[in-house]
């Protein structure tokens, strides 16, 4: 990853156990190797994101990368996409939707709401692995911004 | 309760009937009644005419009398005059009472009588005013002294005292008779119309009761008929809610079944790199460090765990093929029709041709039987419907005898029905329902598949408002039929999220 001062963290919203080991296992293989924070509800993941008091001061000076899947026990990922996006301190990091849904709607619906890449995970786990691997290839070449 | 129509027009009838019997006796009663009146009348008129008639003869009888007993004491001409009078008309009118009482002949024996006494009387008085005349006045008192001029006075006054009498009696019976006849009509004509008023009352009740049922049920039909269209939207929005629920059952359903499906065959993988790992560090292995659970452990490596991931992975991805069927029909369903025109010749042909090849080299051939119709449908899902149909026509062919496909459209009025015939291997009678279901095939399980082309189709053509039946010989062929409306129905927007 780029050589920031401060290094990027990388912060999963994924209820799924078994989907986040694999998810992480595949982002290690493409040599990314920067801190991932994993969450499985919705609730702690905005608390870390944005604070106890939900104003985003926790998050200023912080390089975030957001992988988000949209089907969570306590809330929908379109919940804490639009929070994230909404708030001043974090609406600059990159959100990336990592999910099973692949209607349009909800497609469209993330990217009105500022997801910045919409990905299906596919069910055959090559093309799983793969897409995961690539997306942490992509991760490697990107500039994370500062968050205010 | 509500009177029956035919009880109704028989009650009214039959009242109205009786009503109308009455007036006819009451009118038929009224005018015998009037005719016996005037005859009564015309009864009583002669009656008083006899009595009139009978006293003036007597008062004619006096008149003369007077006359000549005023001649003979005065000889005075003058006094002749009233004697002159009644003996000129006193003839006539006792031929007047003989005209009037022809019918009886005991009043003729009297005024036969009456006549012989009137001429006597005249007799007298004559040959007294003719000796009067001639002067001898004694002569003509004496023959007064006579008494005979008195006697046949009084004989004629008792024989007019008697038809006299007779007259009342014929008017009396008369007068009453006519009164009874009076009061017949009047009685007749009160009581045909008390019953006609008490009849007509009764029409009037039943007419009113009936009249009160009909707009009583009136009003209920009305009111049927204002909430029918909202009773057929409010059944109409919980099918489509009902419809919709099951959709996205199945999508949710599906979709959460994925999930873990990603978790076994991801892991699946992973355990296969694991033991890849494994086997690489067996093969690197020398030959020498080799002992009995070495060798088990390798043969595990190798050919047990192998198996097993096999498995794993054949079932998962079967399992993944059915979850995907699921999502695609329930996709299926949730996609918006466009109605459009679509050509049924020019779309077979294509679909024709897409499967021609395969058609050729069986040796078999496609049939479209011309004309087909134009309908306003969905051109994807019927795509997808007669795609299927052939494809399946295709791929349970019979081997041993040259594929025929025939297709033809018949008309149903608003509706037209496809027809698409093959003589493939048939499918048997029991399955005729079961192949429409979900993951259901029937016949050898010999050709690739899921079981998920005919439920799709079935899926589809309801969805565009139509049915599809089959019908079929197991080893001689089988004809689907399907049944489209002309035109498809614009589709309400379905309630999504």
């Amino acid at each position: 990853m780029s050589s920031e001062p401060q290094a990027v963290t990388i912060v999963m919203v994924e209820d799924d156990e078994g989907h986040a080991r694999l998810i992480e296992k595949n982002i290690r293989r493409a040599g990314v190797n920067n801190e991932i924070i994993p969450f499985t509800d919705g609730t702690s993941a905005l608390e870390y994101m944005l604070g106890a008091d939900g104003s985003g001061e926790a998050s200023a000076r912080r390089h975030l990368l957001v992988l988000l899947d949209l089907n969570l026990p306590d809330m929908t990922g379109v919940d804490i996409l639009a929070k994230v996006k909404a708030n001043r301190h974090t609406r600059r990091s990159p959100v990336v939707i990592l999910t099973t849904t692949d209607d349009q709607r909800e497609i469209q619906r993330c990217y009105d709401l500022g997801a910045n890449v919409y990905i299906t995970k596919p069910v055959n786990y090559e093309s799983f692995a793969n897409a995961i691997r690539q997306l942490g290839l992509f991760f490697s070449v990107m500039q994370i911004p500062e968050t205010d | 309760m509500p009177t029956s129509n035919v009880s109704f027009i028989r009650s009214t009838l039959a009242l109205l009937g009786a009503g109308l019997l009455i007036l006819i006796v009451v009118a038929g009663s009224s005018v015998w009644l009037s005719e016996r009146t005037r005859e009564n009348a015309a009864d009583v008129q002669e009656a008083q005419s006899i009595r009139t008639r009978t006293s003036r003869v007597l008062a004619l009888l006096l008149d003369a009398e007077t006359g000549q007993r005023g001649f003979l004491l005065t000889q005075d001409p003058r006094y002749l005059e009233p004697y002159e009078v009644a003996r000129r008309q006193i003839g006539p009118d006792i031929e007047r009472l003989k005209q009037l009482e022809h019918a009886e002949p005991e009043q003729e024996k009297l005024l036969d009588e009456l006549s012989g006494t009137v001429s006597d009387k005249f007799a007298e008085l004559d040959r007294t005013i003719a000796l009067a005349q001639a002067g001898n006045v004694a002569a003509a008192i004496d023959l007064v002294k006579s008494n005979r001029g008195r006697e046949s006075m009084d004989a004629a006054r008792k024989t007019l005292s008697n038809l006299l009498a007779r007259a009342d009696i014929r008017l009396r019976a008369d007068t009453e008779d006519m009164t009874g006849g009076a009061r017949y009509l009047s009685f007749a004509t009160i009581a045909g119309a008390s019953l006609v008023f008490v009849f007509g009352l009764g029409s009037l009740f039943i007419v009113v009761r009936y009249t009160r049922d009909l707009v009583r049920a009136r009003t209920e039909v009305q009111t049927l008929n204002e909430t029918l269209e909202e009773r057929v939207q409010e059944r109409t929005t919980d099918l489509a809610r009902a419809n919709e629920e099951i959709q996205r059952f199945a999508y949710i359903v599906s979709h959460d079944l994925r999930a873990p499906l990603v978790n076994i065959l991801g892991f699946t993988s992973e355990l296969e790199t694991a033991i890849a790992t494994v086997d690489r560090y067996f093969d690197e292995l020398p030959a020498e460090t080799t002992n009995a659970a070495a060798e088990e452990a390798k043969l595990t490596v190798k050919e047990d765990m192998p198996e097993a991931i096999g498995f794993i992975r054949a079932s998962s991805t079967r399992m993944d093929g059915l979850i995907n069927a699921i999502l695609k029909l329930s996709r299926e369903g949730r996609r918006t029709l466009k109605p459009e025109r679509v050509d049924f010749g020019e779309m077979l042909d294509l679909l024709a041709a897409n499967i021609q090849h395969q058609v050729s080299e069986a040796g078999g051939e496609i049939a479209i039987i011309r004309p087909l119709p134009t309908l306003i449908s969905d051109r994807l899902a019927l795509e997808q419907i007669f795609g299927n149909l052939l494809d399946n026509a295709v791929k349970y062919r019979d081997p041993y005898r040259p594929l025929r496909i025939t297709i033809r459209a018949v008309e149903q009025g608003r509706r037209v029905g496809f027809e698409i015939g093959d003589n493939g291997r048939g499918v048997a009678k029991e399955d005729h329902q079961r192949i429409f279901d979900l993951f259901r095939r029937s016949g050898a399980q010999d050709r690739p598949g899921e079981g998920i082309g005919l439920a799709h189709v079935r899926a589809l053509v309801r969805r565009l408002g139509g049915d599809i039946t089959l019908e079929s010989e197991l080893g001689v062929g089988t004809t689907f039929r399907v049944s489209l409306p002309r035109v498809l129905r614009k589709q309400e927007e379905t309630v999504d999220s």
